[in-house]
């Protein structure tokens, strides 16, 4: 799910190439020890987004020559993206797909940081006000286990809360910084020496 | 839901010239009867500033806070404090009790140095600190009293005249997560079971979540609000994984 709407993201910037898409999600989520992708997970993906119709195929000449396949988004595409901004993640899953959201905001422009992480805090919220409504309906004596489950869901939500805080702290400070583009690094082998 | 609470436009700047610093932007606020309405803020975003207007301890530079439809700042210090005093229940972050004083006494002090009769402002103290948990302490000085049950009775001594709003600044900042807890349990109760009005200022997420509403604050403007759905089920959010 993120690397999909993460892949549709970095398109909305511009078209890129396949493996370009790969070193540009690595860069802007902190690098390949934060999170890898394997190029194959990259070109499965790219070709579920085309029969979706969400991005197309469009022809490239290199500076050899050669014919790359380049992507580009459509406008369905656009309109997955934007509502795919707009909607909050579930916190069990926020740490990797919110995450690649709020990056890609800070990173393209395509919608204001504030709004996803608002978004994300109106629903962590509202999900911390359900916990603590289920828990004062539970009997301490007879939910024992119930209720300390409660208390660290709570607790992990409240630690949530605090990093949306200290994200909207932190965009502030830095205002709004470029996307890190990777340095491309050459294909394959090192050309000249060869083993033999 | 009737409006307990009105700000128009609330502005307040501290200070003149170039050292003027502006608490709050123009705030326009509507608190319904019965709403509890957390009020949240990195600090300095003007929180406190907001509730010291609204409960007649600070005039504002600019605009108008209107309680139960009676605007104050056309009143004099005089009548505003007879407000403060009549309608209006406060909780600190400290408990500002009196050391020599009973649970009771404490709860039942307001009233009295505003002449109601003693039997009467006990009978009011009795009732409020018997719904707060601590029938079995009304004779307990504040030193044999624990922090959170410290913090109780200046919860039914907020309550005990019948204000229109109850306003709390940081109710829990003093307390550990426990009593932090039941105090804000306990105002979630004074709100859903006897539709009283809060206005709660806290910079606590979790003290925070058991309001009707989270108003978040940043450089003395409203930047976003949440509105917490009572019901468990609702407001969960429902995507489809891929």
């Amino acid at each position: 799910m993120s690397v999909r709407n993460a892949l549709l993201g970095l398109l909305s910037q511009r078209p890129r190439h396949g493996y370009e898409l790969l070193q540009a999600f690595e860069t802007m989520a902190g690098g390949r020890e934060v999170w890898e992708v394997k190029p194959a997970q990259v070109y499965t993906t790219l070709a579920r987004l085309k029969e979706n119709g969400l991005i197309v195929e469009v022809p490239s000449g290199d500076e050899n020559g050669n014919e790359r396949q380049m992507y580009a988004l459509t406008p369905a595409g656009r309109d997955e993206l934007k509502s795919w901004f707009e909607q909050p993640v579930r916190s069990e899953r926020q740490r990797d797909e919110f995450f690649i959201k709020l990056m890609l905001a800070v990173a393209t422009g395509y919608v204001d940081p504030r709004e996803v992480i608002y978004a994300q805090r109106s629903s962590l919220y509202q999900e911390l006000h359900d916990l603590t409504e289920r828990r004062m309906t539970l009997d301490p004596r007879r939910d024992l286990a119930h209720i300390l489950l409660l208390d660290q869901a709570i607790m992990h939500i409240e630690a949530d809360l605090r990093w949306m805080d200290m994200i909207e702290a932190r965009l502030d400070e830095v205002a709004r910084q470029p996307l890190p583009e990777p340095e491309m690094r050459p294909r394959g082998r090192p050309p000249g020496k060869r083993a033999g | 839901m009737e409006s307990m609470v009105v700000t128009e436009n609330l502005t307040k700047v501290y200070g003149k010239g170039e050292t003027a610093v502006t608490a709050l932007k123009g705030i326009n606020l509507s608190i319904g009867q019965g709403e509890f309405v957390a009020v949240m803020g990195p600090s300095g975003c003007g929180k406190s500033t907001l509730l010291y207007l609204i409960g007649g301890l600070d005039r504002p530079t600019e605009g108008k806070v209107y309680l139960d439809g009676q605007e104050l700042s056309t009143l004099t210090d005089n009548q505003v404090t007879e407000i403060r005093r009549r309608k209006m229940g406060f909780v600190f972050q400290f408990y500002n009790l009196i050391p020599v004083l009973s649970a009771l006494e404490n709860a039942a002090l307001p009233m009295i140095l505003d002449g109601v009769p003693v039997a009467r402002a006990h009978e009011r103290a009795r009732l409020w600190l018997e719904r707060v948990g601590l029938s079995d302490r009304l004779d307990h000085r504040p030193a044999e009293l624990s922090g959170g049950q410290q913090q109780r009775v200046a919860i039914a001594r907020a309550l005990a005249h019948e204000p229109l709003i109850i306003l709390a600044d940081e109710p829990t900042g003093n307390l550990d997560s426990r009593a932090g807890d039941e105090i804000a349990t306990l105002l979630r109760q004074i709100s859903s079971e006897w539709g009283r009005t809060i206005l709660m200022v806290t910079h606590d997420p979790r003290i925070a979540a058991y309001a009707d509403r989270i108003v978040f604050l940043k450089d003395g403007k409203i930047v976003d609000q949440t509105h917490l759905n009572g019901n468990a089920q609702e407001g969960r959010i429902n995507e489809a994984d891929s």
